[in-house]
């Protein structure tokens, strides 16, 4: 008796597990669609475009529409492709990066290990800082790069991110030595190491993933702007994402969608990169930042 | 090495103050424990002598130096924590080390001192591993490794062992002795367990509600507790407090009891001038465990051992000795017998009271008369 009922206990669930699989599989498939025809059209030639079969792969794989992307393809009136706006993109994002990360862990230490009176309030503030919209700052923020003299420079974008991303950079932070033990830090200064001593010696060799949470953040929003990168440089020095949309609206009479679409996986390219390498350190420091705070 | 005076130190969070003056001095190769309740203000003590906290009022000397305004790393002083607070990101040689290399010490040097403290503590074998990889004995081991290898004026223990199991506690303890006999060094020690306290220390300080209680030697401590605090803190079991009346007699004055039957017991006191001005009056009656015995194991000769017969409510039998509870005076009392004195809960058992080792309280302010 009890055998049989523990029989189709295993059985409905079997039932269930296959159809929340076949579910999930159907709604995978369903999202990476997009992804799967910006593919096959980025390898076909335009005359098999032209043929319809936006789903069919390619009947013969070219990789010319990449390299036109990349090296010919016109933007505005230079047709020199969007190889420089790629690196514009790098010398835009790398320090940006870099300066932000490097802030928010100085400023997460201080306001876990060095308190000053009103510290509560200084976080609040950089918190509220991540949810002020961007549209919000254009106008102030054009006035203030005019009077530095950065405007429609890189340096002037590589502040407006560094700016944006301290907000967030310094909650991950927080949160992350929030959980990290005091007495670490009370021994080290018995020990004679100074404030930065104690930082670079003591905090930032454990704070691998939580680096790397806030690496793939930054990374991945900065290198997807658009807004900033079209309103403040978005001449010669313009990011890739200003190129691309530029390169998609620049028309010499036929419309090149292979083209377009290896621009757009050549610009997406980067972020995939970092997600797939670390993404896993992603989900894991994000947990660990969270646990306490 | 050196002496450690605290001044009148005071320390206050805000408006409540949390320490209310306390004065301690010891000589230089004293072993002084701090001991009280959770929240009697040791750590915070202790912490202000490590220059962690900052010191509201007073004053704290290490050596002839006034500290107040020292960093700590400036103070010549090293600390365990409770948690041992090893680096996580460092080799058990690396931790050992850093504070040597912070202090710009030679790196052949720092390899020789390394090596030297490592084997005293024998943590040879574990240099190259990362305080992960480490039991709690090994870890704590390291962690004195820590402050030993930096030759302080004065090692500073947080709880050093509440992090162990009982068994490795214990060698721990005795490690922690025989390492201060063999330094010589001056040590501030922070305990909640008054065995530690005991079997430790030079210097006691027991401490409650941000008030020291009493400082003195263990012995002194244990015998002569100034107030029912530390009479009640201090020894396991604790000591027996009874209500007893004092009375004159022949033989001068002595400690009545009413029993349960009605009629009353008298205990000879030791002969005191002070005990005058209470004749007549209820105190409250200390006697330790051990000064109430079996009459096979009192000190016969002495005159004021008395013995009376009480009945016995339950024995407890350790294996070395038996505790032996009985009611007097309407309260509880532990005597500790030998095991074969042959007690048993029910019957009528003597108990042989050794009142040259009782002291009297006074009821309402808990001072020792």
């Amino acid at each position: 008796m009890s055998n049989i009922v523990q029989n189709s206990g295993v059985d409905s669930n079997r039932f269930w597990r296959v159809l929340i699989y076949t579910t999930l599989l159907v709604f995978a498939l369903f999202y990476l669609l997009p992804l799967f025809v910006m593919l096959v059209t980025s390898f076909k030639s335009l005359d098999e475009i032209r043929q319809g079969n936006m789903m069919a792969l390619p009947e013969v794989w070219t990789l010319e529409p990449w390299f036109k992307a990349w090296g010919s393809a016109c933007i505005g009136l230079t047709c020199e492709g969007i190889h420089t706006y790629f690196w514009n993109t790098i010398k835009m994002v790398v320090p940006a990066v870099l300066i932000a990360t490097i802030l928010g862990a100085l400023n997460g230490y201080v306001l876990t290990k060095w308190r000053f009176r009103g510290h509560r309030w200084v976080f609040g503030l950089m918190l509220f800082g991540c949810f002020i919209p961007f549209q919000i700052v254009l106008i102030p923020m054009s006035q203030v790069l005019g009077n530095l003299g950065i405007a429609g420079t890189t340096a002037g974008l590589v502040l407006v991110h560094v700016t944006y991303g301290i907000g967030f950079s310094t909650l991950f932070f927080r949160n992350y030595y929030e959980a990290f033990p005091t007495e670490l830090v009370k021994s080290a200064m018995i020990d004679g190491a100074g404030f930065f001593g104690i930082f670079w010696r003591i905090l930032l060799p454990s704070s691998g993933p939580i680096i790397v949470v806030t690496v793939i953040w930054l990374f991945t929003n900065i290198w997807n702007d658009f807004l900033f990168g079209a309103s403040f440089n978005a001449g010669e020095g313009a990011p890739m994402m200003v190129a691309l949309n530029n390169l998609v609206n620049s028309s010499t009479g036929v419309k090149e969608y292979n083209v377009d679409m290896a621009a757009a996986m050549i610009a997406a390219l980067p972020t995939l990169f970092v997600y797939i390498v670390a993404g896993r350190y992603f989900v894991r420091g994000l947990m660990a930042g969270s646990v306490k705070g | 090495m050196a002496s450690l005076e605290i001044k009148n130190v005071r320390k206050s969070f805000g408006s409540t103050e949390v320490l209310h003056g306390i004065d301690i001095a010891i000589e230089d190769g004293d072993f002084l424990v701090l001991v009280g309740p959770s929240g009697c203000g040791k750590s915070t003590l202790l912490n202000m002598i490590a220059g962690l906290d900052e010191i509201t009022s007073g004053e704290i000397i290490i050596g002839d130096e006034k500290m107040n305004d020292r960093h700590p790393s400036k103070r010549d002083i090293a600390m365990v924590f409770q948690s041992y607070a090893l680096y996580p990101n460092m080799t058990v040689e690396k931790n050992i080390s850093f504070g040597l290399e912070m202090r710009k010490v030679d790196k052949a040097v720092r390899k020789q001192r390394v090596a030297e403290v490592s084997q005293m503590l024998q943590i040879e074998p574990l240099l190259k591993r990362k305080p992960g990889q480490l039991s709690g004995g090994q870890r704590q081991r390291v962690a004195m490794g820590r402050a030993l290898v930096r030759e302080p004026k004065i090692f500073l223990f947080d709880e050093p062992l509440s992090n162990l199991d009982a068994k490795l506690r214990v060698d721990m303890r005795t490690e922690i002795k025989k390492l201060h006999q063999r330094l010589g060094a001056t040590i501030v020690y922070v305990t909640h367990d008054q065995i530690e306290a005991m079997t430790l220390a030079t210097r006691i300080a027991i401490m409650k509600d941000g008030v020291l209680q009493q400082l003195g030697t263990p012995q002194e401590v244990y015998d002569q507790p100034v107030n029912l605090f530390v009479a009640g803190f201090m020894g396991s079991p604790s000591m027996n407090l009874l209500p007893v009346t004092l009375v004159k007699t022949d033989a001068g004055v002595a400690a009545e009891m009413k029993q349960a039957s009605g009629e009353s017991v008298h205990l000879p006191l030791q002969a005191n001038a002070s005990y005058e001005r209470w004749i007549g009056k209820t105190v409250t009656l200390g006697i330790r465990p051990e000064a109430i015995t079996d009459p096979g194991s009192a000190e016969q000769s002495n005159d004021l051992v008395t013995q009376i017969d009480c009945e016995v409510t339950v024995t407890e039998p350790t294996g070395a000795d038996l505790f032996v509870f009985t009611a007097l005076g309407g309260e509880e009392v532990v005597a500790r017998m030998r095991s074969n004195s042959g007690a048993t809960a029910g019957d009528k058992a003597p108990f042989s009271f050794n009142m040259d080792k009782a002291v009297l309280f006074d009821e309402e302010s808990g001072k020792r008369i």
